[in-house]
């Protein structure tokens, strides 16, 4: 239960020790890191059904952020804010997903 | 054992979490340090204070004329020739206006429509033209000479300053009135000579007309004159 909190704290220490990104990155960022978090409640909520895989979590995880900040990358060239997709999708799925860790924790 | 495995994925992702978040965090602080909206109210109260600036200096130069104005007049004891003198240096000095007989020059863009792959660089009025027309007053003889109210004193420049022309540091546009008090005849005659500027400046399709008028004013200099650097030898 420890090993997933130590990796947010190294993070973290990580991010702030690392050089700050230009500008036009934050945009990506922002969506990588809802992916992120989807992936994250996705992989708690599995945890707690007892049906996690860790192969489906970490290319879950990477093709998520990737898509996320390709949808990001795309709709920058056209001039169409694709990213709100992304946004919308993950959105949901957090809060879906938050919605039943909360019944399992509550079932205990 | 697969639980803990999954544990080390979770953390390896939480990892990538965290450095993200924190990168936006610095990245987000950072970006409103140097928030626009703050660099425009610099701008805007710094712009204030200059045109402050401005004005007040505006209001001392006139209220400092004043004073001169009142000293030349009240003296009785200040000759006729001395009164005389001094209304010329000021004609000269470009610090009172003057009216008379003169000309007055219109210049303008060309107003022909550009065609594709044609360099609008060629059509435009440039400070270039500007100069050579004010020389062909000047060598004909112009007294004072004003260009769209600004007057031209011994120290004015015509200047290329990106898209504009700089007269007495200030910012002037075409359409461009040039007053020039003189005889009109030779005035027009030199400008329109054959081979000349008129000429030259029709030949790329600017406009350039001039007409000769019995009576113009032309604007006294409103700005701050100052000697920084130079004094009369004794």
């Amino acid at each position: 239960m420890w090993l997933p909190l130590i990796g947010l704290i190294i993070g973290i220490i990580i991010g702030l020790k690392s050089p700050s990104l230009p500008q036009t990155w934050a945009q990506y960022m922002s969506v990588a890191v809802l992916a992120a978090m989807d992936s994250v409640f996705g992989g708690i909520r599995a945890g707690m059904e007892k049906k996690f895989d860790d192969t489906i979590f970490i290319t879950g995880f990477f093709s998520n952020v990737l898509l996320a900040a390709g949808l990001a990358y795309i709709g920058e060239r056209v001039g169409v804010a694709l990213y709100t997709a992304a946004i919308f999708a993950f959105g949901v799925r957090i809060f879906q997903n938050l919605a039943i860790i909360r019944r399992h924790i509550l079932k205990k | 054992m697969a639980l803990k495995r999954g544990q080390v994925y979770v953390a390896i992702v939480m990892l990538f979490l965290g450095m993200m978040i924190a990168v936006q965090v610095r990245t987000t602080s950072r970006l409103q340090q140097l928030s626009p909206s703050t660099r425009v109210q610099e701008l805007t109260s710094s712009l204030r204070e200059v045109t402050d600036e401005r004005d007040n200096f505006k209001n001392e130069a006139q209220d400092l004329r004043q004073k001169l104005d009142e000293i030349s007049a009240g003296k009785g004891n200040v000759s006729e020739a001395v009164q005389d003198e001094l209304e010329k240096a000021r004609i000269q000095a470009g610090i009172t206006a003057v009216r008379g007989k003169g000309v007055q020059v219109t210049l303008n863009d060309s107003p022909k429509e550009l065609q594709p792959g044609e360099n609008p660089n060629l059509f435009i009025l440039h400070e270039e033209d500007l100069l050579k027309v004010v020389n062909e007053l000047r060598a004909g003889g112009a007294e004072a000479i004003s260009v769209n109210e600004q007057r031209l004193l011994s120290t004015s420049e015509i200047r290329c300053a990106g898209n504009v022309i700089l007269v007495n540091t200030k910012k002037i546009a075409p359409p461009i009135v040039i007053l020039a008090v003189g005889d009109p005849d030779t005035l027009s005659s030199g400008l329109q000579i054959k081979g000349g500027i008129f000429e030259q400046m029709k030949a790329w399709g600017l406009v350039a007309e001039v007409a000769k008028k019995d009576n113009i004013t032309v604007p006294a200099y409103t700005g701050n004159i100052t000697f920084s650097y130079a004094e009369p030898v004794k």
